[in-house]
């Protein structure tokens, strides 16, 4: 093809990201031009996430806590504290649960999930709980 | 509808290079914020989609256009992209006629060409 692509600004796959857009429930066709836009905003979206993130961060290391706190701290993200919860360690997860019990809060809002984390990641534990901050 | 998991998940490489693109130099990105931001990105597709799904559906209209994506973005509260958004909408449409346009010449200069969308 002698003609450059329309789309040769982006990064993501187009094919990949239409999978995803069909995989929500209403929607119908998807043209070229909307498929086009929304792959460009995501594009947009993990640099302004990424920035942001950053400055949170120090000693020019990107960690997921640094994004998890924008996520947390911006309300217009609202939609990604689930998948992005501040992880905290298991000690802080008991002394939180002490907390709840002696208020005789029945509500149960946090999850507790074990991950893999890799061992540069957090210099204090190694267990690490996720929970919702809610 | 067979997805399999993985179809659903942007590349996390392609992730990556678009982060670099975004920081400074030298900067070092540990695995689990590269795969957060990668997460972050497919349900942030969804989410656009649905918004946007909303304003083809109150509009009894079945296709999502660009526009329903733009407006999508003020309902979300991502003003802020939008003017990026619509500058490179621009630059696409006249890529996309660009193309049309040639290939257009090619066909009338008696050649076999397949014209192929591009999805």
């Amino acid at each position: 093809m002698s003609t450059p692509k329309a789309e040769k600004d982006l990064h993501l796959p187009l094919s990949r990201v239409k999978t995803i857009m069909k995989s929500s429930p209403e929607v119908d066709a998807v043209g070229p031009e909307p498929l086009y836009l929304v792959t460009k905003v995501t594009e947009l979206f993990v640099t302004d996430l990424a920035k942001r993130a950053f400055k949170n961060s120090k000693n020019n290391f990107l960690e997921y806590k640094h994004i998890a706190e924008v996520v947390q701290e911006d309300d217009t993200l609202d939609f990604l504290r689930e998948i992005m919860p501040r992880k905290i360690t298991v000690r802080q997860f008991k002394e939180l649960m002490a907390k709840k019990s002696s208020r005789g809060d029945e509500s149960d809002e946090t999850s507790e999930e074990s991950s893999e984390e890799e061992s540069s990641e957090d210099s204090s534990s190694s267990n690490n709980a996720e929970t919702q901050n809610s | 509808m067979a997805e399999k998991l993985e179809d659903l998940n942007l590349p996390l490489t392609v992730v990556t290079r678009i982060v670099k693109e975004a920081l400074p130099d030298g900067v070092s990105i540990s695995k689990e914020a590269r795969t957060g931001l990668a997460k972050a990105a497919s349900v942030f597709v969804l989410y656009v989609t649905s918004a946007a799904t909303n304003i083809v559906k109150n509009n009894k209209r079945k296709a999502l256009t660009g526009q329903d994506v733009l407006e999508a973005m003020s309902d979300i509260e991502f003003d802020r992209f939008v003017d990026s958004l619509r500058e490179a909408l621009e630059l696409y449409k006249q890529a996309v006629s660009a193309k049309k346009l040639a290939s257009g010449k090619k066909k009338d200069e008696g050649e076999d060409v397949e014209m192929v969308e591009d999805e």
